[in-house]
């Protein structure tokens, strides 16, 4: 791969660290919902993941921001499950035939 | 990608007997039948193409059965052939012009139902109608490898690392296109809100 999982971890960091101002004030959302999104995706490493997790705590901002995505990530994958196309009753039976099973 | 050398697939090759490929096939392959018909119909938004490119993977899975490693993850080793023959068959596919019944088409056009709003496309229309609620039409709306990404991860589980195998994409693009993904979601199902009456 172009991008090991390491400079993965590394690009986590270095990110969540611009998403917010010497204050620590989160100044920019629209990079902190890729932050999230590799968090909900259980992408993130055990530090990084813990970071996020103490910033969190005490940023409302940052709060606010985790749960909208959280949100919209869970009603999606909740919506695509219960939409699933119904599978052909006899597919099964067509694909073991094709390869004489 | 990883850069397996011809070498080092022709040793990983299996050598598998008749009565163990039926076990690899059944016990390996067959469990995620489901999934790849779903995964199949979300690309195709067509039952006989999700079905025919379904039997496809299968019948590919089958006459390479020898380079899958039995307990390696077969879901996204049939992921990355149905998607491969989705980009090499039925996109191409896709692309020709329809084959028309011209009597249907002036049949219908003779007759009082005739809509101007025909000319949207109907393909999506149908889709949402079969499996549809707003998420789905959203869904739906995006760009073919967008809707990929959201299918692989939302719907299917698998991990980055794993659908930048099955998309031949390296991890950092799989996490930006899913990132422009969800956002193109966001914005269809902002626009639908609204459209309900629902505002901010």
């Amino acid at each position: 791969m172009s991008e090991t999982m390491s400079e993965f971890s590394d690009w986590f960091k270095d990110t969540f660290k611009q998403c917010y101002c010497k204050k620590g004030n989160l100044v920019d959302e629209e990079r902190f919902a890729e932050i999230v999104q590799l968090v909900l995706d259980n992408e993130a490493d055990a530090e990084s993941r813990s970071i996020f997790e103490e910033k969190i705590k005490t940023c409302v901002k940052s709060s606010m921001s985790y749960e909208k995505e959280k949100c919209i990530k869970d009603e999606i994958k909740k919506k695509l499950c219960e939409h699933k196309a119904a599978m052909p009753a006899n597919l099964v039976t067509t694909i073991r035939k094709s390869v004489d099973l | 990608m990883s850069e397996e050398t011809a070498q080092e697939q022709q040793a990983r090759r299996q050598d598998y007997s008749e009565k163990e490929k039926a076990e690899v096939f059944d016990g390996e392959f067959m469990p995620h039948v489901d999934s790849m018909y779903n995964f199949a119909f979300r690309l195709t938004f067509d039952e006989d193409d999700a079905k025919d490119l379904v039997q496809d993977t299968y019948l590919k899975a089958f006459r390479f059965i020898n380079s899958f490693e039995r307990g390696t993850n077969a879901k996204a080793w049939l992921f990355r052939i149905l998607k491969n023959s989705f980009i090499n068959e039925y996109r191409k596919k896709s692309k020709q012009p329809n084959k028309v019944d011209y009597n249907e088409v002036e049949q219908y056009y003779n007759s009082d139902d005739v809509d101007e709003s025909i000319t949207t496309d109907l393909r999506v229309e149908t889709v949402q109608h079969m499996i549809g609620d707003e998420i789905s039409g959203a869904l739906n709306g995006i760009p073919v490898d967008f809707r990929t990404v959201i299918i692989l991860s939302d719907l299917e589980g698998f991990t980055y690392e794993e659908m930048s195998k099955i998309l031949d994409i390296p991890i950092g693009t799989v996490r930006s296109r899913l990132h422009r993904a969800r956002n193109m979601m966001k914005e269809k199902l902002a626009s639908y809100a609204k459209e309900m009456g629902y505002n901010k």
